[in-house]
C-alpha cells in the first residue's frame, strides 16, 4: 500500500483545513454544516482505518510506522472524537460562532495523538505531541467569558511548557547518549552500552517525567483538576480520554521497542508512581463536590491502575493497558456525555445539579451510574474486565503489592463514584427536565452498549489488542 | 442443513428481543407486547421444529456444536456455544412448543390485567433463558441461563406482588433454590479446578479415563444439589406448591413443563458424570423415589386444585429422577416429554376453572363443571388419564418405561415404590375431577366456558398428550430410544406383565375414587375422621415447612443475632473509624491543590528530582553490593 | 568518571558561556563617567511619556505570531530553494502543499481581523 497507509493522517490533516476553511466561506461562520462535516468526515477516516487493517509498513527509515499497534489507536482515537462531537451538539452554542475552529482544532489535536501512537522517532513524537498539547490549550480556554476557562488555558500553557522542557531534556539526553532518535537505533547502540551511565538514567527519567505529566501522573497531576474543571466539558473529556491514551501509546512503545525492560529496570519507578497515584487520586476525589473535579481525580486515579499494567511488563499488563484505554473511551466520555448535557441545561456541573436526575432524565441518570460503575470496576461492566487483565497482569509479574492497592483503592472509589448515584436516584429534584439531543442520544447509547459488551464479552476487544501489543515484541 | 444449526443462536435471541423491545419501546402498549413476545416465540418455535426435523430423520448420535470464546486465563477455559443432538432437540421442541401454547393461553386468561406488558416481558425473558439453558454446551453457560430462569421464576410466582402471600412465595422459591445452586456452583468450580474447562464433550471424554471415585462423588453430589434445588426434590421441595401464587400460565410453563424439568435435563445432560459413580446414582434413585411417594401421599388431601398438582408434579419430577436414579436415562426423559404436555395441559384446564370461577381454587366449592364447560372437562380428563397412566395414552408408556427400567435392573423396591405410587396418582386426579367436574356438588353451576384462545391451547396439549407417547412406545420400535441414550443406559425389551399390572393399578385407582367421591359408597368424611391423624400429618405436608421455620428460628437467627452484636460494636467501629480516615487523609491531601501556578510547578520539578536522585541512588547502592 | 563527563561538561559550559559572555562585554567595552543621560531607561530613542507599566495592544501580539510563522516558512523555503535542481518534482509538489497550508493560515488570521489595527 506504500504511502496509501499515510492517508488516515493526510485526510485528518485536509479535514481539519477544510474544516476551518469552511468557516470563513459559509454564512453563520458555517455553525450549520461544520458539524456534519467534521463528523462524516471523522465517520469517513475510521471507515478508511478499518479497511486498512492488516497492512503495515514503515516510513523514512523507522522513523513513523503503521503496524496494527497504530491501527488501534487510530481507531480508538478517532472513535473518541466522534463520540465527542455527537455529544458535544448543544454545549457548542456557549461558543457562539466559533464552531468551526473547535471542530478543526480537535481534529488536529485528533492528529497529533495519531502521530504519537504511530512515530517511531523521538522528535516526530515530540513534533505530534505538541500539535496535540497546543491544540489542546486554545480549546481548555474556548469559553471567552468564562474566566475558569481562560484559566484553566493558561495554566495548562504554563505547565505545559515546562514538562515539554522537562521531556525534551530527557530526550536530550538519550540522544547524547546513543546518538540517534530512531527508535530501533537507540535500541542497537545501547544494547552494548552499561546500564548504569548516569546520563542514560536521567534521560529515561526526564523522558518519563514528561510523559507522566500529560498522564496526569501524582506528582505531575496538579494541573489536571483546575483545567479539567475550567475547560469545556467536551474538550474535558477528550483531553481525559484522548491525551492520556496517546501518551500512553507513545510510552509504551518507547519503552518496549527502545529501552526494553530487560535492560533497564524501570519497571519498579512505574510502579512506585502508579501505587501513588493510585492512592491520591482515590483519596482526593473522595472530598469533592463538583462532578467535574471529580472526574478528574477519578481519571488520575485511572491513570494509575493502566499504569499498573504497564509496571507489569508482560503481555497481560501490556494488553490490559490497550484493552483500559478503549474501554474508557466509552464509560470516560459517557459519564462526560451526561455531564455535558446537565451542564448545558442547568449551566453548573457541582453536585446540586445532579441531585434527582433520575427523575427529571432518567436515561441520563442510568448511563451515569452504569459508567460509573464501569470505572469503579464493578462486573458486568467493562472496567472490572479491564482490571482483571491489569491487576492480574501485575501479580504474574510479581507485583502482588500493587495489585493489592490497586484492588483495595477501586473498593474506596466504588464510595465516590456511587456517591453520584444516589444523589442522581435519591436527591432532591427541580421539575426541569434535560433534553437529550439526538446526536447526543447516539453518543449515549454508543457509549452504554460499548461498556456493557466490552464487560459481557471482553474476547473480541481483547484479542484486537493481543495482535497490537505482539507487533512490539 | 448446516446453517440451519449454526444460526441456532436466533433461537435463544428471539426471545431476548422481544424482551428487549417490550421493556424499551412497548412498556405503554400491552397488546404490541404480547403479539410481540408471542410472534418471537412462534418463530422460534419454528426454527426448533425445523431442527428437529433434521436431527430426527439423520443418523442417531449426530451432533452439532458451535462456539465462540468467552473467557480465557491460565487455567481455565469458558466458552459460550450451542450444543444440538437429539436430547437438546427434544427439550427443544418441548420448551417452544408449550411456552408458545402458554403465551396464547394467556392472551385470554391475562385480559386485562394492568402488567400485561411485564407479565409478557418476563415470559419472553424466561423462554429466552430457558432455550439458552436447553442448548448450552457447557457447564458455564449453563450457570448463566440456570440462574436466569431462577430469576424469572422469582418475578413471575411474585408477578402479583400486591399479595402478601405471593411476595412470600417468590422469596421462598429464591432463597430454597439458592440452597442448591450453591452446592451446584461449587461443583461446577470443582470441574474447573479438576480439568480447566467446562465444555460437556471436552469432560465426557477426559471423564473415560478419570475413575479417582473419591473426588468424582463429592462433585457428583455437588452438581445434584443444582437438580434437588431446581426440580424441587427433597429436601428442597418446599418451593414449588408455594410456586402456585404465581398466574396459573406461568405454573404451568414454568413450575410443571419446563423450567422444574431443567433439572432433570440437567441430569440427562450431565449423564455421563453421574452414571461413572455409582454410589451418587444410587442416592440420587432414592431421592427421586422417596419425593415421588411423599409427594403422592401430600397430593391425596390436599384441597386447593392447583396444589394438588403441584404435589402430583413434584411427584411426577420425582419419577424422573428416579429414572435417572437407575440409570434409565432414556425413560426419564421419555417422561420428561410426555409429563411437559400432559402437566401444563392439567394446570391450564386447572387455569380455565379458576378463570371460570372468578379466582375460586377449593375443589369443594366447586362441582358439576362438567356441564357447563365441557371442553375443559374433556381436555381436563385427558390429561389426567394420561397422568395417571391409562394406555394408549403418553403417561402409560414413559412410567411403563420407568417402572420397566427399575424392575430389569433389580431395584424391586423402586419398582414397588413407583408402582405404589402409579396407583396413588390415579387416585388423587380422579379425586379432584370427581369432586370438582362431576359428583353432587352443584357450585359450579354459574361457571361458563372460557373463550377460544384459551380452548385452543388445551385442545392442543390434548392432542400431543394422547399422541406423543407413541415416539417412544416399544409397538412402533421405539424411535425416541434410539436417539437418545448414553452409554450405560441400556434399552430394555417389553414386558407385558408390567404393563399390565401398572394399568391395572391406574384403573384400581381411578374406580377406588370413583366408588369414593361419586357413588359415595365410601363416606370420605368418615375416613377423613377415622384416619384423622394421619390426615393431619398429611394435610399440612409432614410439617416440613414448620420444621424449616423453626431450624431457621434456632440456628440462623441465634447466630444472626451474636453476629449482629459483633458486627455493630467491633466491626462497625472499625470499618466506621478507617471510613473517616480515608475521608479525612482526602481531605487533608486536597489542600495541596491550591490553584496556584507556582506550587504546580514546584510539585513537578520536585517530583522530577526527587525521582532522579532516588534512582540514581537506587543504582549506585545496586551497583556498590 | 568519563560517564559524567558528559553531564558536567554540559553543565559547566551553560554556566560559563553566558558568564563568559559578560565579562568579556566588561573588559571590552568602553567605560564612560555615568551621567544623567547615561541613566536614563533608554539610552538612544525617546524618551518615555506617561507610566511606562500600561498594556500592549493586543494586535502586537498577533502581528507577532503571523510573522513568525512566515519567518519560519522562510527558514524552510531557503534550503529548499539552494537545493532546487537536485530536489525534483516531489519537493516542490511538498513545499506547494506547505505553503498552501500556511496560506490557509493567513486567510483566517485575515478574515479574523488580524491585520486590522484598531
Amino acid at each position: 500500500m506504500g504511502y496509501l497507509l499515510l492517508a488516515p493522517e493526510m485526510l485528518l490533516t485536509v479535514l481539519g483545513i477544510v474544516v476551518l476553511a469552511l468557516g470563513l466561506i459559509l454564512p453563520q461562520r458555517g455553525k450549520k454544516v461544520t458539524g456534519a462535516v467534521a463528523m462524516i468526515g471523522t465517520l469517513g477516516i475510521l471507515v478508511v482505518v478499518f479497511w486498512q487493517f492488516g497492512y503495515e509498513a514503515e516510513f523514512f527509515q523507522g522513523v513513523y510506522g503503521i503496524d496494527a499497534y497504530s491501527h488501534f489507536f487510530r481507531v480508538l482515537f478517532l472513535s473518541a472524537a466522534l463520540i465527542i462531537f455527537a455529544m458535544a451538539g448543544n454545549y457548542l452554542h456557549l461558543f457562539s460562532e466559533r464552531q468551526s475552529e473547535w471542530y478543526s482544532l480537535m481534529l488536529f489535536a485528533t492528529l497529533g495523538m495519531i502521530i504519537m501512537a504511530s512515530s517511531g522517532d523521538l522528535i516526530t513524537l515530540y513534533v505530534g505531541m505538541e500539535l496535540m498539547t497546543i491544540s489542546f490549550y486554545i480549546l481548555s480556554a474556548y469559553l471567552l467569558d468564562d474566566g475558569r476557562s481562560a484559566e484553566a488555558g493558561l495554566k495548562y500553557l504554563i505547565l505545559g511548557a515546562l514538562s515539554s522542557a522537562v521531556m525534551l531534556f530527557g530526550i536530550s539526553l538519550i540522544y547524547a547518549s546513543s546518538g540517534s532518535t530512531v527508535f530501533a537505533v537507540v535500541y542497537q547502540t545501547l544494547q552494548a552500552q552499561v546500564v548504569t551511565q548516569p546520563v542514560l538514567i536521567a534521560g529515561i527519567i526526564l523522558l518519563i517525567a514528561g510523559f507522566a505529566f500529560k498522564i496526569a501522573l501524582v506528582p505531575f497531576h496538579m494541573w489536571a483538576p483546575d483545567i479539567y474543571q475550567g475547560a469545556p466539558t467536551p474538550v474535558t473529556a477528550y483531553l481525559a480520554v484522548g491525551s492520556k491514551a496517546a501518551a500512553f501509546a507513545a510510552l509504551l512503545r518507547i519503552l518496549v521497542t527502545a529501552l526494553p525492560a530487560a535492560h533497564y529496570n524501570w519497571t519498579m519507578l512505574l510502579a512506585i508512581l502508579a501505587a501513588v497515584t493510585i492512592i491520591t487520586g482515590n483519596l482526593i476525589a473522595l472530598a469533592q463536590r463538583n462532578v467535574k473535579r471529580l472526574l478528574a481525580y477519578s481519571s488520575i486515579a485511572q491513570a494509575g491502575y493502566i499504569l499498573v499494567g504497564l509496571a507489569a511488563s508482560n503481555v497481560y499488563g501490556f494488553k490490559g493497558v490497550l484493552f483500559y484505554a478503549m474501554l474508557y473511551v466509552f464509560s470516560n466520555i459517557g459519564a462526560f456525555a451526561v455531564a455535558t448535557l446537565v451542564e448545558t441545561q442547568s449551566g453548573s456541573s457541582d453536585f446540586d445539579a445532579f441531585s434527582g436526575l433520575a427523575k427529571r432524565a432518567p436515561m441520563l441518570a442510568a448511563i451515569m451510574t452504569i459508567c460509573m460503575l464501569s470505572l469503579a470496576g464493578i462486573p458486568p461492566m467493562a472496567g472490572f474486565a479491564g482490571k482483571f487483565y491489569l491487576f492480574s497482569g501485575a501479580i504474574q509479574s510479581g507485583y502482588l503489592w500493587l495489585a493489592f492497592i490497586g484492588l483495595i483503592m477501586s473498593m474506596v472509589s466504588v464510595y465516590y463514584y456511587l456517591n453520584v448515584s444516589r444523589l442522581m436516584y435519591i436527591g432532591k429534584s427541580s421539575e426541569q427536565s434535560v433534553p437529550v439531543p439526538a446526536m447526543a442520544r447516539v453518543a449515549l447509547l454508543v457509549c452504554l452498549v460499548g461498556t456493557l459488551i466490552i464487560g459481557i464479552y471482553p474476547q473480541p476487544l481483547s484479542q484486537f489488542a493481543e495482535i497490537a501489543i505482539q507487533v512490539l515484541y | 442443513m448446516f446453517d440451519l444449526f449454526s444460526g441456532s443462536w436466533i433461537i435463544v435471541a428471539l426471545p431476548f428481543a422481544a424482551f428487549a423491545a417490550i421493556g424499551l419501546f412497548l412498556h405503554r402498549w400491552p397488546k404490541a407486547a404480547a403479539y410481540t413476545s408471542i410472534l418471537a416465540m412462534a418463530l422460534s418455535t419454528l426454527w426448533s421444529i425445523l431442527i428437529a426435523i433434521q436431527v430426527f430423520t439423520a443418523a442417531p448420535g449426530q451432533v452439532f456444536t458451535a462456539a465462540v470464546r468467552w473467557l480465557e486465563m491460565p487455567g481455565l477455559r469458558v466458552d459460550m456455544g450451542i450444543l444440538i443432538d437429539p436430547l437438546s432437540a427434544v427439550m427443544l421442541l418441548v420448551v417452544t412448543i408449550v411456552a408458545l401454547l402458554v403465551q396464547i393461553y394467556s392472551l385470554g386468561y391475562m385480559e386485562g390485567d394492568p402488567g400485561l406488558s411485564s407479565y409478557f416481558a418476563y415470559h419472553s425473558i424466561f423462554a429466552g433463558s430457558m432455550l439458552g439453558l436447553v442448548l448450552s454446551s457447557n457447564f458455564g453457560q449453563v450457570f448463566v441461563f440456570w440462574e436466569l430462569v431462577g430469576l424469572c421464576s422469582y418475578l413471575l410466582i411474585g408477578f402479583w406482588f400486591g399479595r402478601d402471600s405471593a411476595k412470600e412465595a417468590a422469596k421462598k422459591a429464591f432463597i430454597t433454590n439458592r440452597v442448591g445452586d450453591f452446592g451446584f456452583l461449587l461443583g461446577i468450580l470443582a470441574l474447573a479446578v479438576l480439568f480447566g474447562n467446562l465444555d460437556y464433550q471436552h469432560l465426557a471424554m477426559r471423564l473415560t479415563d478419570y475413575h479417582n471415585l473419591a473426588v468424582l462423588l463429592p462433585i457428583a453430589l455437588l452438581l445434584f444439589a443444582g437438580p434437588v434445588g431446581k426440580s424441587a426434590q427433597f429436601p428442597l421441595h418446599v418451593w414449588l406448591p408455594d410456586a402456585m401464587e404465581g398466574p396459573t400460565p406461568v405454573s404451568a410453563l414454568i413450575h410443571a413443563a419446563t423450567m422444574v424439568a431443567a433439572g432433570v435435563y440437567l441430569l440427562a445432560r450431565a449423564f455421563f458424570i453421574f452414571s461413572a459413580v455409582p454410589q451418587a446414582m444410587y442416592l440420587i434413585a432414592v431421592v427421586g423415589g422417596f419425593t415421588a411417594l411423599f409427594a403422592a401421599s401430600i397430593a391425596l388431601v390436599q384441597i386447593d386444585i392447583k396444589r394438588i398438582l403441584a404435589y402430583s408434579t413434584l411427584s411426577q419430577l420425582g419419577y424422573m429422577v428416579m429414572a435417572m436414579g437407575i440409570g434409565a436415562m432414556t425413560a426419564g426423559m421419555f417422561h420428561l416429554m410426555t409429563h411437559a404436555f400432559f402437566k401444563s395441559l392439567l394446570f391450564l384446564g386447572a387455569g380455565s376453572v379458576i378463570h371460570a370461577m372468578h379466582g375460586e381454587q377449593d375443589i369443594w366449592k366447586m362441582g358439576r363443571l362438567s356441564a357447563k364447560m365441557p371442553v375443559t372437562t374433556w381436555t381436563f380428563v385427558i390429561g389426567a388419564l394420561a397422568l395417571a397412566g391409562i394406555p394408549p395414552l403418553s403417561g402409560f408408556w414413559s412410567k411403563d418405561e420407568i417402572l420397566l427400567g427399575a424392575f430389569s435392573r433389580g431395584h424391586l423396591f423402586l419398582y414397588g415404590l413407583g408402582s405404589l405410587v402409579a396407583f396413588m396418582t390415579a387416585f388423587y386426579m380422579f379425586r379432584l375431577i370427581f369432586v370438582a367436574f362431576f359428583g353432587s356438588g352443584t357450585k359450579g353451576s354459574h361457571a361458563h366456558e372460557s373463550p377460544p384462545v384459551m380452548t385452543w391451547p388445551l385442545l392442543i396439549l390434548a392432542l400431543l398428550s394422547v399422541v406423543a407417547g407413541f415416539v417412544g412406545s416399544p409397538l412402533l420400535g421405539n424411535v425416541f430410544g434410539k436417539y437418545i441414550n448414553a452409554p450405560g443406559a441400556a434399552h430394555h425389551e417389553m414386558n407385558i406383565a408390567i404393563m399390565v399390572v401398572s394399568s391395572l393399578l391406574a384403573a384400581g385407582g381411578i374406580f377406588l375414587a370413583w366408588l369414593i367421591y361419586q357413588k359415595e359408597v365410601i363416606s370420605h368424611l368418615e375416613l377423613k375422621q377415622r384416619f384423622a391423624s394421619v390426615y393431619e400429618i398429611l394435610y399440612h405436608k409432614y410439617y416440613i415447612d414448620e420444621l424449616y421455620a423453626r431450624l431457621v428460628a434456632v440456628f440462623i437467627d441465634g447466630s444472626a443475632r451474636v453476629l449482629e452484636w459483633v458486627d455493630l460494636k467491633i466491626v462497625n467501629g472499625l470499618v466506621n473509624g478507617l471510613a473517616y480516615f480515608t475521608g479525612w487523609s482526602g481531605k487533608q491531601l486536597s489542600y495541596t491543590e491550591n490553584g496556584q501556578v507556582q506550587t504546580y510547578a514546584l510539585y513537578l520539578f520536585g517530583g522530577v528530582l526527587v525521582i532522579l536522585v532516588g534512582a540514581v541512588l537506587a543504582v549506585y547502592y545496586t551497583v556498590l553490593a | 568518571m568519563s560517564e559524567h563527563a558528559t553531564i558536567g561538561v554540559f553543565l559547566i559550559l551553560t554556566l560559563v558561556f553566558p558568564i563568559a559572555a559578560m565579562i568579556a562585554a566588561w573588559l571590552f567595552r568602553a567605560k564612560p563617567e555615568p551621567s544623567e543621560e547615561k541613566l536614563l531607561p533608554y539610552e538612544c530613542g525617546v524618551d518615555t511619556q506617561g507610566p511606562s507599566q500600561m498594556r500592549f495592544k493586543i494586535n502586537y501580539f498577533i502581528y507577532a505570531l503571523v510573522f513568525l510563522a512566515f519567518d519560519v516558512e522562510t527558514i524552510f523555503l531557503y534550503p529548499w530553494a539552494a537545493k532546487f535542481q537536485s530536489l525534483g518534482l516531489f519537493a516542490f509538489v511538498e513545499m506547494i502543499i506547505f505553503i498552501a497550508i500556511l496560506v490557509v493560515g493567513l486567510w483566517y488570521a485575515w478574515k479574523e481581523g488580524a491585520l486590522k489595527w484598531y
